[in-house]
């Protein structure tokens, strides 16, 4: 930590303390707690870097409002199974845990509740709630459907580039690849051979398939899953373009791809394997931690490189959201506890403990930028991206099982890019045909 | 036996036979050397050999991550099972073995092919029902879903060992006035327990190593080990330390009973096909 | 030797076992024939309808199922010979005379791998063969091969998964086999040793004919769990890279659990379930006759 940045966190400690002091009368987490004191709240928490960080904090949590949140930790692989046999079972979870892409389907199911029953309490809101400085972005794809607000962002993720300074410049360049094609033709063939690779590219058959590998080069080359019509776009010549150009660079990466999931991907960068990788914000803890990554003094960050129609950088994080399963105490208990995990006053120690708030107060604290390498790129991709960069809607997990075996085989040589996103497409269409979006049933909404 | 055995041999079936034994027990040997491993050395490549073990895995799965209470859970679910497929299944067993009844070969076949259905078949249904029966996540679900495997080896090999105790033991108490329930409870059970006890062991086994009925019905408090190994699998990290504490802590118990009951494991898993 | 007793002594001693195992049993199985009537999907609970037979029409023109159940016979077909050709070798070793101790000790680590949690068995391929880090590769290192990334590939996965088939089976047959040879009459087998010194004759035409027995016993059990196989890929590979792994139970498991379309995975898993009883039917009439 800085000399500066000491100062300024104490200069903000005492701002919130007088902030609390003067809302003391009005409004304190003690007292919207009160009546809800002994209530237990169950949730769903994925073993990731923002979790952790707030198990951490929970402490304080639980000892100001004697409210206990009961956390069952699984892999992401089940969470959204796991959600979903519950709330079918009227299980007892009472929060539900929510990617960006799981919220339509949540949303229709009617599994959630809008912020609105709690906003317009004022016994349990937050004066300091300020739903404008989250990244309006990320508070639209994370949390709201069709124009309703259901969850608020907890754990949140931008594709950033990260890349290993050394080896590039050991290579002789200065500074990271700033498109795409780039990367492919420039750096690519400098920075592969004896055993190291360019780049990695988590393309495993799950989610990661599909939005860490497919959507990623579908976006800045301009194409995209569906058009106006909600017809597949997957044979336009730009999202060819774009699926043609994973193929083409996947001769820069380590052989057995399809197999990388996130943790082969980051570890392979962080083993000095492989000079770059395009990642969620949320591995920068893991790859500058010298315990974790062999290179932690080599690594930097910068935005995912330009495609000929920009940056659409990767988009993905999670929120959480009252589910209508609890009843009236846990409703309530639970979102207090959202909003507090999520607070304005809590970012600035959420960052520090590991994890990515998604308030843009806490960014523009003198000095976050210089210790967090990751910042500036962060904010920058929060700017523009894209929230249907996957679609939300609530047949995204089915069509998303379909991108990940057609993708895969894509790859893998098995079947050829136009005839791969043709299958991908009949089947998505078909699927979309059976929920009802074409006769009209269903609003044109991702 | 007829030709006296020559040296050299020997030499190479002792070979062989070691070569055999390192085959069935090497993967084991290093399940348990990795556990005790840090993620570092976990992660060290080449993998090494030699290193300073440490307990910290087993400290952390079992009280931090919760495979503590899914072992007790397991071992909760194995026992109840295996007493009532026992219960259930002795009688059954016995009535298979001494009486004689129209459909009783039908029955039996009815019993045996349990054996082969896959519990995915009967996972989803299940789980529907568990749910409008509020059975979900308890450890009843588990223990009945278990009875399709438990009670069809249970009838096999107590059948088999009914059958093998001679009929003159049950005419005798007969003449002398004996109900057939005080002959099976009395002279036949006491008497087939070695079957008993080999069937027990095997039912336990195969409820302990259970995965798929555990994993879709109970999710969280009658989470079982099995399924709680699975959950280790995150994408983020791949703590391979203490997978493999999980595992050994899971499977020490397993082959305990096997050695257990070694001449019987391959009759139980052929359902008594092979004595 | 058996009795004809009173019905109702009957229907005491068998009742609480057939109403339990049909509980669990047959009456899930009901449900599930009329689900896979229906497209029901977890996510779509409200809108669920009957269709008929749509669903089966779907799996059975479905390209996916198909390859898994071909994928599933692959296995089998590749795997299981190998099992019973090295599980003779092993029963026949096991069967010579001598060396007793070391053979019951042979024995007892024989018994281990079938034992073994099928969920754990693909946790430690996961870590034994991993390219990098598995300790697999670096034995393959020490005899010269280089690295083979067992887990990324489909080819490499799929052969992957036949090996730790073959590790957790063979065990088991060789035990099998050997149950088999001891039932050879003593006398019959030496005065046989006494004719020949060829041990391949001895096993042609003495063993042989008392070994088939247990070689179909063993075909019996290894279909059903080969149909039955989902824990050890689920763990190892979760049925990819691709598809590579996903075997007919894996692939029912994903529809269910992940696409969570439980009309489609019960009408698969009824499929399925008609494929193992035409199969166990024929093997069980034509092994087990012994109870009438």
């Amino acid at each position: 930590m800085t000399f500066k940045s000491h100062i300024s966190a104490v200069a903000l400690a005492a701002a919130s303390l007088a902030g609390l002091a003067g809302a003391a009368q009005a409004w304190s987490l003690e007292e919207a707690a009160k009546p809800y004191a002994g209530t237990v709240v169950d949730v769903v928490f994925l073993d990731r870097p923002g979790y952790n960080a707030i198990r951490e904090m929970l402490p304080e949590f639980e000892a100001a409002t004697g409210i206990t949140i009961n956390i069952t930790t699984m892999p992401y692989e089940n969470a959204l199974g796991e959600q979903v046999r519950d709330f079918v079972a009227g299980g007892d979870l009472d929060l539900a845990l929510i990617d960006l892409v799981w919220i339509g389907n949540f949303a229709e199911n009617g599994w959630i509740v809008p912020i609105e029953e709690f906003t317009s309490n004022p016994d349990l809101v937050d004066p300091e709630l300020d739903l404008e400085d989250f990244f309006p972005l990320v508070l639209n794809a994370f949390g709201a459907w069709n124009g309703v607000v259901y969850g608020l962002p907890i754990d949140n993720y931008s594709g950033l580039l990260f890349y290993n300074r050394c080896m590039l410049e050991e290579a002789g360049f200065d500074r990271p690849p700033e498109t795409w094609e780039e990367l492919k033709d420039v750096y690519g063939p400098a920075l592969t051979g004896d055993g190291r690779y360019a780049f990695a590219l988590q393309s495993k058959r799950n989610e990661t398939q599909s939005a860490d590998s497919f959507a990623r080069m579908l976006w800045p080359f301009g194409g995209s899953f569906l058009n106006a019509e909600f017809r597949s776009n997957l044979n336009s010549p730009e999202s060819q373009a774009g699926l043609q150009f994973r193929q083409e660079l996947m001769a820069y990466m380590p052989p057995g791809i399809v197999a990388y999931d996130h943790a082969e991907t980051v570890n392979a960068l962080a083993q000095g394997d492989v000079a770059m990788i395009t990642e969620w914000s949320a591995f920068y803890t893991t790859l500058v931690s010298p315990e974790t990554s062999k290179v932690a003094d080599c690594i930097e960050v910068a935005p995912e490189p330009m495609g000929p129609a920009g940056r659409k950088p990767a988009l993905g994080g999670f929120s959480l959201a009252v589910a209508t399963q609890a009843d009236e105490a846990e409703r309530a208990a639970g979102w207090l506890f959202i909003q507090w995990a999520t607070s304005k006053a809590n970012a600035e120690t959420y960052l520090r403990k590991g994890g990515v708030p998604a308030r843009q107060s806490v960014y523009q604290i003198p000095g976050i930028a210089e210790e967090f390498k990751f910042v500036p790129a962060l904010v920058e991709s929060w700017q523009e991206g894209v929230p249907e960069f996957r679609p939300r809607f609530a047949e995204w997990p089915t069509i998303s099982e379909i991108v990940q075996e057609w993708g895969t085989k894509m790859m893998l040589g098995e079947v050829s890019i136009e005839d791969g996103a043709r299958e991908i497409g009949t089947r998505m269409e078909a699927v979309l045909e059976d929920a009802g979006y074409y006769s009209g049933e269903k609003p044109l909404v991702q | 036996m007829a030709a006296p055995v020559r040296r050299p041999h020997l030499w190479a079936e002792g070979l062989l036979l070691l070569l055999i034994g390192l085959f069935c027990v090497f993967p084991f040997y290093w399940m348990v050397t990795t556990s005790l491993k840090t993620q570092v050395v976990a992660l060290e490549s080449p993998p090494v050999w030699w290193f300073t073990p440490t307990l910290a895995n087993y400290w952390e799965v079992l009280f931090v991550d919760r495979v503590g209470p899914a072992l007790i859970n397991s071992i909760i679910v194995a026992v109840c099972t295996t007493a009532l497929a026992v219960g259930l299944g002795t009688p059954a067993a016995y009535a298979l073995a001494r009486f004689e009844f129209r459909g009783k070969r039908d029955l039996w076949f009815w019993f045996i092919t349990n054996r082969f259905v896959s519990p995915v078949v009967l996972a989803f249904p299940v789980f529907l029902i568990a749910r409008e029966v509020g059975l979900r996540d308890t450890h009843l679900a588990l223990i009945l879903m278990y009875l399709t495997f438990t009670l069809p080896i249970v009838i096999w090999i107590c059948t088999d060992q009914f059958r093998s105790i001679p009929y003159e033991l049950d005419e005798a108490a007969m003449l002398e006035g004996a109900s057939q329930w005080r002959i099976f409870r009395s002279i036949c059970l006491p008497l087939a327990m070695p079957g008993v006890a080999v069937s027990s062991i095997l039912s336990f086994i195969f409820s302990w190593n259970e995965l798929l009925f555990a994993y879709i019905l109970a999710p969280k408090a009658a989470k079982t080990a099995p399924a709680m190994a699975v959950t280790f699998m995150e994408g983020y990290d791949v703590p391979y330390g203490k997978i493999m504490a999980t595992a050994t802590l899971i499977v020490v118990p397993v082959l305990i009973f096997a050695l257990l009951a070694s001449k019987h494991l391959v009759r139980g898993l052929t359902m008594g096909a092979v004595k | 030797m058996t009795a004809r007793v009173r019905r109702r002594t009957i229907l005491a001693f068998l009742g609480p076992a057939v109403t339990a195992l049909a509980a669990v049993g047959i009456l899930p199985l009901g449900y599930a024939v009329w689900k896979s009537l229906h497209d029901f999907n977890l996510t779509r609970i409200a809108r669920q309808k009957f269709v008929g037979l749509d669903n089966y029409v779907a799996v059975l023109g479905d390209p996916v199922f198909w390859a898994a159940v071909g994928r599933t016979a692959m296995l089998f077909v590749i795997a299981v010979p190998i099992q019973i050709a090295l599980g003779l070798m092993i029963a026949l070793v096991l069967h010579r005379p001598g060396l007793g101790f070391w053979k019951t000790l042979t024995r007892l680590s024989l018994v281990l791998p079938m034992a073994t949690t099928y969920a754990v068995v693909g946790l430690l391929a996961q870590v034994m063969l991993n390219q990098k880090y598995g300790v697999v590769n670096q034995m393959l290192g020490w005899i010269g091969i280089d690295p083979i990334n067992f887990i990324g590939d489909p080819t490499n996965a799929f052969i992957a998964v036949v090996l730790w088939d073959i590790w957790q089976w063979t065990p088991f047959v060789a035990l099998v086999l050997l149950a088999g040879l001891s039932t050879v009459p003593p006398e019959i087998e030496e005065a046989a040793r006494l004719e020949t010194k060829s041990g391949w004759t001895i096993l042609r035409h003495v063993q042989l004919p008392f070994l088939v027995p247990s070689l179909v016993a063993v075909l019996i059990l290894r279909t059903a769990d080969t149909l039955k196989l989902f824990d050890m890929p689920f763990t190892m590979t979760r049925g990819g890279p691709g598809s590579a792994t996903e075997f007919i139970a894996v692939l029912i498991e994903r529809v269910g659990n992940r696409q969570f379309d439980i009309g489609m995975a019960a009408a698969q898993s009824i499929i399925m379930l008609a494929i193992t009883i035409v199969l166990a039917r024929l093997y069980i009439r034509l092994f087990y006759r012994e109870v009438r």
